[in-house]
């Protein structure tokens, strides 16, 4: 078994470019693509607490489900992708999803997430998730 | 010409290692974040050749790579597009949607207590992880 011990990575051709060969091996793709740039595990009840993150600098509760996380490293444009999730608490019986906030909140140093149930709207939930995939500045 | 390395582990001076698998397999295969509204328009992606505009709430998104099997993970995000706090806004594929190796069908829907519908929202992202061809 080889072993690479090594803080950093760095393309040879390009320094930003270091590709990996796919599952399948037909196919290549950039490491630094693919590769998530943010990850936030939050608790909205209460006090907003985070539980556990990548490239989070900060999060703060802008209201009832609502969540904006800022980032450490900025993003490079407003391109990168986001996905959410939280938890359904077994009381409620109407759909809970997670989305991006309508407050135009997404920018290359924030986002915002609003956690909302089909019922009563925003909603806090004790588990919300996040993870971003795009281009860091 | 480029430089290549093949091993099984990376090891960090202090963040500790990781083994190449979770390298490749964990490391997303595509994501897009584009507008749904209007002409539908990529602002940004990874592996995606073209996006296809069905109707309304209603996109594919097609792979510039295939993936290797039909058994991979994907997530999908969308904007809010109604300002009334009591609609939320999902996102997903319906059980007939076209889910295969180069094409993935998603759509973004409104719904609250009283009713639901296709909608397009202005940001939608997706996230696939699995194996690359």
């Amino acid at each position: 078994m080889s072993e690479i011990i090594t803080d950093k990575l760095t393309g040879k051709t390009s320094a930003g470019d270091v590709t990996i060969t796919s599952e399948g091996g037909s196919a290549t793709m950039q490491l630094q693509q693919g590769v998530a740039k943010c990850w936030h595990h939050y608790n909205q009840s209460g006090t907003l607490a985070t539980v556990d993150s990548f490239n989070v600098s900060s999060a703060t509760d802008s209201g009832v489900g609502i969540t904006r996380t800022s980032y450490t490293n900025s993003l490079a444009n407003l391109g990168y992708a986001v996905s959410g999730s939280h938890n359904l608490p077994s009381s409620n019986t109407a759909s809970w999803v997670t989305g991006l906030d309508n407050s135009a909140d997404f920018t290359t140093g924030q986002v915002t997430c609003s956690t909302f149930n089909t019922a009563s709207g925003r909603v806090d939930a004790t588990k919300a998730l996040m993870t971003l995939h795009g281009d860091l500045a | 010409m480029a430089g290549k390395i093949i091993a099984d582990t990376l090891e960090h001076s202090t963040a500790g290692s990781l083994t190449t698998d979770y390298v490749v397999n964990g490391s997303a295969k595509s994501w897009v974040n584009f507008n749904g509204t209007g002409t539908i328009a990529t602002r940004d992606s990874l592996n995606v050749a073209s996006l296809t505009d069905i109707g309304t709430g209603n996109h594919e998104i097609n792979f510039s790579s295939a993936m290797s099997d039909v058994n991979y993970s994907r997530s999908t995000h969308m904007q809010r597009e109604n300002t009334t706090a009591s609609y939320a806004n999902i996102d997903g594929s319906y059980n007939n949607d076209t889910y295969s190796t180069t094409t993935l069908e998603v759509r973004t829907v409104y719904m609250n207590a009283a009713a639901s519908g296709a909608v397009d929202s202005p940001i939608v992202s997706n996230q696939i992880f699995g194996d690359l061809a």
